[in-house]
């Protein structure tokens, strides 16, 4: 007789197995795990272009794309697990951009016949032909913009519309406006397709599950799969009704929402499901065991974000008896994943205490903590009323959102201040007057100008993303979107768009760097500066005369300063700039995981960085920024440079290994993260990593295949990463020891 | 103004006592112990540590190292100096942590040792001491939350042999000591076969009432990177094993 242990091993080895096949198939990648499983070799997918340029866009093209990429997936069940359905592929990866093909694809020779027509000349995740920006393109290349243009899915889905409509309430809703807005047709078309398609998603399990039971000979398994049959059955058109469904329905819904742009935004998992665990309970068809199981199948199935804990609009405390057993299954299971704790003074400390506890025991990088006062205060400092403010929970990397209202494109807008600086050290060259101050004045006029160009940007984007890449899946779970027959992009409620600065560390050090050796102690002159820059530090002992200038986040250093201030003029340029429509942009610092690639075009920079390296992670501190690398240090270094309008600054933090999971380690750990939220810290990504473990894997990543990092606001499987990105991670480690 | 000499500063220190503190090593000891992990703490004295394999080979060594081939080891702080670099953790020491004077000696600069300690507790923050108690003072131990000493070698004559004075006063001090009614962390570090008389600091310690933990620190080797900086002779003493830490510390018990 299989218990629920027996059954999270055999899930959890089937992950590792399905982690190292994507490795073959996909070759490494540096991002989230995603929770997909490997391509079979039978699928096959062929796509339909409606544009000239062998791509295909709006309405009619992503929706008929999407059912030919749904309908190519077979079946994923797992006898093992009570939850089934799995997504392995997205309909963007067919619209001939070879950027972004994964290696397997370009490995069927069949499927690039279909996509012929595909080329390296331009991306076509965005149909430039109809909305050309090539004024802006010079400005955005010398600025090193990530434009946001051809971004999508970086918002979140209000799921509660989801789980009272279900699939059939959906079309009936579509139905109904569709009478509304009868001038609206092509919309409520895609939407009607969108929705049919993810049904007959659920009737291919529901016949896979059929098989299964007929084969199946463990009798407690075969329960289990006529269990799963019936929930299925139960939700393909209605509601879900029980905590058993309504994770089911959720497993869905994210697969389609993954399949059409990898969406990756959850909810509040303690508060949404706390309806259906209480009414099982009080019914007697629920026991604590089962639910803990069904949430670890569910974050199993996928590493979406999902907060916990945390308090509601008066201030009282929202943890529960659910926001443990969702703790516990976690633990259980333990995988990468993303589950971030809400912390409030009101919050119940014990459960505060159990969460830490878990980073330290597990070692896995979860969960993640995000501080509400500063988050919802900060917020609210954009006009926004505080019950809405306290609705945007994290859902993302390192970005929150209001499930269902707003529209901020987070994490796809990043300027990189590194490159700005660089432009700025250039100009100042043939001056005659040289010094920090004037550089710094010129450093402002171009972020300024980065900034303007950043937003034409995002408004182009606006007024067209539904004529590229409409949110077809999201839609059906935002407000007004069915109901005005528009896509979310045109008619969200707030559009909040979150920039951030990308290199502070960098460019802190650099004036750091300047001020201390150059202008007060004299020990380099402004041309010995530029003549070390132009040949790329080929005299060695400038290099490290500027590199071992105290630097940010050592406390109490010139460059401590300059963080400061490059955050204020940061902050307001983001928000000085004048945005129509009721739009306004939100400042944060953050790079994702993209510092090599930013790094590579940056030039030379005078905290010692060599031209092309990569460029400091966040708003981190570069590393050795301190002997000791103590975590205190680093944390109150980030604390003074948040932006302080609701969008974070996140502290990523590898701890000392030799922490243990004991009252000592929980009392430290959870001290740091208290008193960072106290200083004005948004959000904590801890990284409790076993040295060994990790140098180990970093020769072979075979012998540790279940290894989890915390990269930057994701976790990823540090196997799956390229040796590049792994140097990176543990040099990181490494320097904060 | 009275000066002190330090060594190095560590903050976010979570293996020097209670909770998050700032360990502040202080410079010179009169205790020269063969396997001391920090013999850069020995001399009161500033020195230069040597790392010959980062020398870029400039030739301008007489303008300034800035490769960390010769680290200047020691600095000098006046007490409010010393406190300002304390006070940029104070957030993070809650109510366990705050600031460990560790070294070398620190009793051996009493007279800074005193101000800084009176300083600290002006600002709220709770101080400890990290000693050998080859020093008794009570003007500062009383106003310590907690006291973590060693008793390194309990047999005199070995005492004598390894460290160059017998151990009579350290033991009359730990008696001094536990008159005051603070706590002691009592420590002995573990180098095999030499100091094996772990049962007889155990009963030692059965007859103190305020010792609240015994803590045998094994010996590690990465003192001797840095007496080798120091161009001073190497000694290599045997690494005791995890088995033989856990064989140990069966005897290591506080009544």
């Amino acid at each position: 007789m299989l218990t629920y242990a027996d059954r999270l091993k055999s899930m959890r080895d089937t992950k590792i197995r399905h982690t190292l096949a994507k490795r073959e198939q996909n070759g490494y990648t540096d991002l989230d795990d995603f929770g997909t499983v490997p391509i079979t070799p039978e699928y096959e997918v062929e796509p339909w272009y409606n544009s000239s340029n062998g791509s295909f866009y709006g309405y009619d093209g992503m929706s008929e794309n999407f059912c030919r990429v749904i309908d190519a997936h077979p079946a994923y069940v797992d006898p093992m697990e009570m939850l089934c359905g799995r997504w392995r592929d997205m309909l963007v990866n067919y619209r001939g951009d070879l950027h972004y093909m994964p290696d397997w694809l370009k490995k069927r020779p069949k499927t690039m016949e279909f996509m012929k027509t595909a080329t390296n000349q331009w991306s076509k995740r965005w149909d430039e032909q109809r909305f050309p920006y090539d004024d802006l393109k010079p400005f955005q290349e010398k600025y090193n913009i990530q434009t946001g243009i051809d971004g999508d899915a970086h918002f979140a889905c209000d799921y509660r519309i989801g789980f009272r409509l279900g699939f059939g309430g959906f079309l009936d809703k579509i139905e109904k406006y569709r009478k509304i807005n009868p001038e609206k047709q092509y919309f409520y078309n895609a939407e009607e397709k969108v929705v049919k398609t993810i049904i007959r998603f659920i009737d291919r399990h529901i016949e896979e599950i059929e098989r299964q039971i007929k084969t199946e000979k463990r009798t407690e398994i075969k329960a289990s799969l006529e269990k799963m049959l019936a929930v299925n059955k139960n939700i393909r058109l209605d509601a879900p009704k029980t905590f058993h469904e309504v994770c089911q329905w959720t497993v869905y819904f994210n697969c389609a929402s993954r399949i059409y742009t990898r969406d990756g935004a959850g909810f509040q998992l303690d508060g949404l499901l706390l309806p259906y665990y209480e009414n099982d309970i009080k019914n007697g068809i629920l026991d604590d065991e089962t639910a803990k199981f069904l949430i670890a199948n569910l974050l199993l199935t996928d590493p979406h974000y999902y907060q916990i804990s945390g308090v509601n609009e008066n201030d009282e405390d929202m943890t529960n008896h659910l926001s443990y057993l969702i703790l516990e299954a976690a633990d259980s299971i333990n995988i990468a994943c993303n589950l971030t704790v809400r912390v409030h003074e009101n919050c119940d400390k014990e459960f505060l205490k159990k969460a830490v506890y878990y980073l330290l025991k597990n070692k896995n990088g979860w969960p993640r903590f995000c501080n509400d006062k500063a988050l919802a205060e900060g917020y609210m400092r954009n006009g926004i009323d505080k019950r809405t403010a306290r609705e945007r929970i994290a859902v993302g990397c390192n970005w929150m959102c209001v499930p269902g209202k707003e529209f901020p494109m987070n994490d796809t807008v990043k300027i990189n201040i590194a490159k700005v600086f660089d432009v700025a050290l250039s100009e100042m060259k043939s001056e005659k007057n040289k010094s920090t101050q004037r550089l710094y004045e010129i450093y402002k006029k171009h972020l300024k100008k980065a900034v303007e160009v950043t937003a034409a940007g995002i408004n182009l984007h606006l007024e067209h993303q539904w004529e590229v890449t409409p949110e077809l899946v999201m839609n059906l779970m935002m407000e007004n979107s069915i109901e005005l027959g528009e896509d979310i992009s045109k008619c969200a409620e707030l559009y909040t768009v979150g920039v951030d600065g990308v290199g502070l560390a960098v460019v802190a050090d650099s004036f750091g760097a300047l001020e201390t050796r150059v202008e007060k102690e004299k020990l380099l002159t402004w041309d010995e500066v530029y003549t070390a820059l132009d040949s790329n530090f080929a005299d060695e002992r400038i290099r490290l005369i500027l590199s071992s200038t105290p630097k940010y986040c050592h406390g109490g250093t010139l460059s401590d300063l300059w963080a400061k201030e490059l955050t204020k003029s940061w902050t307001n340029a983001v928000k000085e700039q004048k945005m129509p429509k009721g739009r306004q942009l939100i400042p944060g610092w953050f790079s994702w995981a993209r510092t090599i690639e930013y790094g590579k075009n940056v030039g030379a920079t005078p905290n010692g960085r060599r031209s092309g390296e990569p460029v400091s992670h966040g708003a981190n501190p570069n590393p050795h920024f301190r002997g000791d690398g103590a975590a205190t240090a680093q944390a109150s270094g980030i604390a003074s440079v948040q932006c302080g309008y609701g969008n974070t600054a996140p502290l990523q933090l590898e701890f000392d290994p030799q922490v243990a999971a004991d009252e000592k380690g929980v009392e430290v750990v959870l001290n740091l993260i208290e008193t960072h939220f106290r200083q004005g810290g948004t959000l904590i990504n801890i990284n409790v990593l076993d040295g060994e473990k990790l140098l180990e894997a970093h020769k072979n990543p075979d012998l540790h295949p279940d290894l989890v990092v915390r990269v930057t606001g994701f976790t990823a499987y540090f196997a799956s990463l390229s040796p590049e990105f792994r140097q990176l991670v543990v040099d990181r480690f490494l320097s904060e020891l | 103004m009275i000066k002190g000499l330090i060594t190095d500063i560590q903050r976010a220190s979570i293996h020097d006592g209670y909770g998050i503190r700032t360990t502040i090593f202080f410079k010179g000891c009169p205790l020269s112990c063969p396997w001391c992990h920090n013999p850069e703490c020995i001399s009161f004295e500033k020195e230069i540590l040597h790392y010959p394999e980062k020398c870029i080979g400039c030739g301008k060594c007489s303008e300034g190292c800035f490769a960390g081939a010769k680290v200047v080891c020691g600095k000098e702080y006046t007490p409010d100096e010393l406190l300002c670099e304390i006070l940029l953790d104070k957030d993070y020491y809650g109510e366990n942590g705050g600031v460990t004077f560790s070294g070398g000696e620190p009793l051996a600069q009493k007279d800074f040792l005193k101000e800084i300690i009176r300083l600290c507790k002006n600002s709220d923050i709770g101080c400890a001491v990290e000693t050998s108690l080859i020093y008794y003072d009570e003007d500062i131990f009383k106003n310590l939350d907690f006291i973590m000493a060693d008793l390194k070698i309990w047999d005199g004559e070995l005492h004598k042999k390894y460290l160059g004075t017998d151990n009579y006063n350290i033991k009359e001090h730990f008696k001094m000591l536990d008159k005051l009614n603070i706590p002691i962390i009592l420590r002995t570090p573990v180098i095999p076969r030499i100091n094996q008389e772990i049962d007889k600091i155990s009963e030692f310690s059965g007859t103190l009432k305020n010792v609240v933990a015994y803590e045998l620190l094994p010996y590690h080797s990465l003192g001797t990177a840095k007496a080798k900086a120091l161009c001073k002779p190497i000694t290599e003493f045997e690494i005791p094993s995890k088995e033989y830490m856990k064989e140990l510390s069966k005897y290591a018990y506080i009544r």
